[in-house]
């Protein structure tokens, strides 16, 4: 894999040297690795472990991104430490990057300031390390990408029209429901399919609905496609004045801020973001423990080909590992009782003992562990030497360095026992439950998070010793329960629970989008004003007559504030009757809830239209006003079937009020144009009888006038 | 001028040779050269230590009852013996380039006009094999593509290029048609120490259609594929690549729920072969562990 980087480089600088004599050889291939997530989405288990030394399948993840960089071919990679950057480069030093003979240079810049990634890159502006376009990648990407036909792709668009294109994304196409998108990190994004330009950009955790601006859709490029189907890899191909956009806007702390200011500064400043698509390589983020497991299967599973644990692509003398059917991945020297069984895709370290009688799948134990007999693991992930005692059952729960699980322990679903934490017998934990050695109230001493010599602050600290609550970790155990602490709002990411968001609540998120728009609408980003503004002042208008009932207030007060609210949210005229007249006939269904029963709707809509007859007669002077309030009723009555038969009442109430003319109501009802829904309100039988009754007045009273 | 201890080389090329096999267990080609030059070095050896050629020290069951304990010493050091060694692997190479066009030679031999010739996948070997057959004779050629990776839609382009009628069908519609075939030519990846093949996934399947059709299978394979391995550990030829060819990322959800694997080879056992063509002619299945022994020293069987 790393010899095609240079066979590459070879032949690319013949190609060039053999082209166009004049030009350089193309300059070697750097890459940005940050190694730091700058949030604490792993506490506790980051507490102890850098996140880029996490193990995924017993290799840690950050020796992942090297190898993608380096089969890619990168030939410089700089690596930005900040949280324990020590055990980072101690690591490295000992792989097999740091050899001479990689082709991959790896060097180090550890700084204790750097506070997000916009820090990071704002040092590289600052220390020109990058000389063209290079690979900007955060430490925790499991990736087989060959990124050349994607840098292949940049350096022609930026050569065609030079400089505009300052950014590749690179996505992998991969649908909705796939357990390696993460809920948190989902997008939606839209693109110029011809130049692959990308237009808009948002995230969508949380959102139920999405809205794109109309500018979008009415510029000059012909085809936009909108994707959800799109997972972002977290793998940026840059060129090097994105570092020097960082340093100019100060606020830029993520790539998302770069992401979104450049979209909505394009005009200003020219700049472009293109976007890859792969289909057939795996590219994936860790950012929580579900996307832990769920890539961890998927290295175990062999997606991730070819770096998976048989190849040792680490050159690690105790990472060997046989490859057999159903993806059993067994190291050196281990040991299975009696009668256990490996069912499929489990990958054992070296030198594990496993009891007789046990039961393992979708699991990856480390190195060393002992486990003992009748031991039933379903998607476990155990770390190096942990000791798990006879009679437990773990099911999809993470189990760090050197745990002690004693015997007849229960781990429910998606707990996590940090390092060296021992659970005591007998016990059953709970689905989330969170064990660290350190306690939970430590995160409000530790001002400096970042810093390293955090340990020697501990151990100072801590001279109240606390105890271990046997409720929580069983009577042997050592440990505290790591709570997610509801009380402090501002600080919600660091106390989120580890796993994220659960797959689960598509079911639930579906039943809840009919509930009343009015909930969500404070959320208006990027908006188009009209449909927000109606319906706030729909519940505006609501407000206001429910206030005018319950105080009395008089109608001249009541129409000076719809007015005042009218003008507010700038809607006409024709618009406000239809509100008006529709809030108010839906204003008694709010207090009668249950039973829509026609008898009871119209003698609780009586009183009310006899009290707002002024408000009607204030707004309805001219026949369109007639129409359009006569066009709400209908509206109203044909959402609401079961109160049709009310309708003639309805009429002839305000027909007596005095609010609407018989000429106005007979034109309505004459009406050729109307949809099948309307005629078939027409011939109501009561609505016919009131329509009759109306014709025979007004010919009596035109009679009586001409007489 | 410093003298070569024969025994350290041997060890260096030994334990390089474990490394490189150990990365990737399915290419035996790397393992195959790894043996055939400790076995050029043990020759150019015993040539310089004065055994004679012929004389093979599994040949008399006397001479291995009274030699005791067989250690080949190799510590005497011979000043010639560099340039031998790095002659007699220059004429390895040489050997090596030449394998595609001898077996090509053969051609004519084994395919005459008119025939029906299936084939599955992509096979530089037994391309140049009917390349060389069509200049003289007229014939055509029915190509299983070779799910899921479809090579044989390469093979057949290439094959028509060279205006050989050729026919792409998939690999269910094997069975179907391998009553109009008069023979099965196919390439491998490796031939194992029984006369059995590691050939591409599907190979099994067109392997069972012949015998049931009693078509002849010719294998089309270079001596450099001959691995001195049994296949008596099940899973060590085998090589799976990633999934995605089968069942591809963008199905979603279903992935979470399901085993899917994508093997690349297939086993396919000795008595469904008829014949082996190589460099050094045609063989029976039953002949390769002659074969081996020629080429390989039995002490380098396991590297």
């Amino acid at each position: 894999m790393a010899a095609r980087g240079s066979a590459k480089r070879g032949a690319g600088a013949g190609a060039a040297r053999g082209s166009e004599p004049q030009e350089e050889p193309p300059p070697p291939l750097q890459a940005v690795l940050v190694a730091d997530s700058f949030n604490r989405r792993f506490f506790p288990i980051s507490k102890d472990r850098p996140r880029a030394l996490l193990p995924m399948a017993n290799v840690a993840m950050i020796d992942y991104t090297l190898e993608f960089l380096t089969a890619t071919g990168v030939e410089e990679t700089f690596v930005f430490c900040c949280w324990k950057s020590a055990e980072i480069k101690e690591h490295l030093q000992r792989s097999k990057w740091c050899r001479h003979t990689s082709p991959n240079t790896v060097r180090f810049v550890t700084s204790d300031l750097y506070r997000s990634l916009g820090d990071v890159l704002r040092d590289v502006d600052a220390k020109s390390l990058v000389r063209s376009d290079f690979i900007l990648v955060t430490g925790d990407v499991v990736s087989n990408l060959n990124v050349s036909r994607a840098l292949e792709e940049h350096k022609l668009r930026r050569k065609m029209e030079k400089n505009v294109s300052v950014m590749t994304m690179i996505f992998k196409e991969s649908s909705p429901g796939h357990h390696a998108r993460c809920k948190e990190d989902d997008i939606v994004i839209a693109m110029d399919s011809a130049t692959n330009r990308v237009l808009h950009y948002q995230r969508t955790q949380g959102l139920k609905r999405f809205r794109f601006p109309m500018s979008l859709f009415q510029n000059s490029i012909e085809n936009v496609e909108v994707r959800h189907d799109l997972l972002d890899c977290h793998i940026s191909i840059c060129s090097p004045q994105v570092a020097e956009l960082f340093t100019d806007n100060f606020d830029y702390q993520t790539r998302d801020d770069f992401v979104r200011g450049l979209l909505v500064n394009e005009e200003i400043l020219g700049n472009q973001i293109h976007m890859h698509v792969t289909t057939e390589e795996y590219g994936a983020h860790i950012c929580n423990l579900l996307m832990y497991e769920a890539v961890c299967s998927d290295i175990i599973r062999r997606w991730v080909y070819p770096l998976t644990p048989e190849m040792n692509f680490t050159d690690d003398k105790n990472q060997s590992y046989t490859h057999s059917k159903h993806n059993i991945y067994r190291g050196v020297d281990i040991s299975l009782g009696h009668g256990s069984m490996l069912k499929e895709n489990v990958l054992i370290g070296q030198g594990t003992v496993i009891g007789s009688n046990c039961s393992i799948m979708n699991s990856v134990i480390g190195q060393n562990c002992r486990i003992g007999n009748e031991v039933t693991l379903d998607g476990a992930f155990l770390w190096d030497g942990v000791h798990i005692a006879d009679n437990v059952q773990i099911q999809h729960s993470v189990i760090c360095d050197e745990v002690e699980v004693k015997e007849k322990v229960k781990l429910k679903p998606h707990c996590v026992l940090s390092s060296q934490v021992v659970v005591g017998p007998d016990i059953t934990l709970s689905e989330g439950t969170v064990i660290s050695l350190h306690p939970p109230d430590e995160e409000e001493e530790d001002d400096d998070q970042f810093s390293d010599d955090s340990g020697v602050n501990k151990e100072e600290s801590k001279v109240k010793l606390k105890g271990y609550n046997k409720k929580d970790v069983g009577s042997e155990g050592r440990g505290y329960l790591w709570k997610a602490d509801d009380k402090n709002e501002d600080d919600e990411e660091q106390r989120q629970s580890l796993w994220g968001p659960a797959m689960l609540s598509e079911e639930e998120s579906e039943s809840d989008s009919d509930l009343s728009m009015g909930s969500e609408e404070p959320d208006s980003r990027a908006a188009s004003p009209q449909l927000d503004d109606i319906k706030v002042f729909q519940n505006e208008v609501l407000g206001t007559l429910q206030r005018g009932e319950e105080e009395n207030i008089s109608c001249d007060n009541l129409v000076l504030e719809i007015n005042s609210l009218k003008y507010a949210y700038n809607i006409s005229l024709s618009e406000m009757m239809q509100v008006l007249s529709k809030v108010i006939l839906e204003f008694p269904l709010q207090q009668l809830d249950a039973n829509l029963d026609s008898q009871n709707y119209f003698s609780a809509l009586l009183p009310l239209l006899k009290n707002w007859t002024p408000l009607f007669k204030n707004y309805i002077k001219r026949s369109s006003d007639h129409l359009n309030a006569l066009f709400a009723i209908e509206e109203f009555f044909l959402e609401h079937d079961s109160l049709c038969t009310s309708i003639a009442k309805v009429l002839m109430t305000f027909y007596q009020l005095e609010i609407l003319e018989e000429d106005v109501i007979l034109n309505w009802f004459s009406l050729r144009d109307t949809s099948d829904k309307g005629k078939q309100l027409r011939k109501n039988q009561r609505l016919q009888k009131f329509i009759q009754w109306l014709e025979e007045a007004e010919e009596e009273s035109s009679d009586g006038d001409q007489d | 001028m410093w003298l070569w201890l024969l025994g350290e080389l041997m060890d260096l090329i030994r334990t390089e040779g474990q490394r490189m096999t150990a990365a990737q267990p399915s290419e035996t080609t790397v393992g195959n050269m790894v043996r055939r030059v400790l076995k050029v070095i043990r020759e150019e050896y015993g040539r310089l230590h004065g055994r004679s050629e012929e004389s093979d020290q599994q040949d008399s069951l006397h001479k291995l009852l009274t030699s005791g304990g067989l250690s080949e010493d190799f510590s005497t050091p011979y000043p010639s013996l560099r340039a031998n060694v790095i002659e007699a692997i220059n004429e390895l190479l040489i050997e090596l380039e030449g394998t595609t066009d001898n077996i090509a030679m053969q051609a004519l031999e084994h395919i005459h006009s008119n025939e029906v010739i299936m084939t599955i996948g992509y096979s530089r070997t037994v391309e140049a094999f009917l390349k060389e057959a069509a200049r003289k004779r007229k014939f055509q050629v029915i190509v299983a593509e070779c799910a899921p990776f479809c090579q044989g839609h390469e093979m057949a382009v290439r094959l028509s290029n060279e205006k050989i009628e050729t026919t792409v069908m998939s690999d269910a519609a094997i069975f179907a048609v391998m009553s109009r075939v008069n023979k099965v030519i196919i390439g491998t990846k490796t031939i194992l120490a029984n006369g059995a093949l590691i050939a591409v996934s599907g190979t099994h399947t067109l392997a069972l259609a012949a015998k049931h059709h009693s078509t002849p299978l010719i294998v089309c394979a270079p001596m450099f594929k001959l691995s001195p391995q049994f296949p008596n550990e099940e899973d060590s030829f085998h090589k799976f690549v990633s999934p995605q060819e089968v069942l591809p990322f963008t199905e979603g959800e279903i992935l979470a729920k399901t085993n899917v694997h994508c093997p690349v080879f297939d086993y396919v056992p000795p008595e469904l072969i008829t014949l082996f063509i190589s460099n050094i002619g045609g063989n029976a299945p039953s002949y390769i562990y002659r074969l081996m022994s020629e080429l390989y020293h039995p002490d380098d069987y396991e590297l």
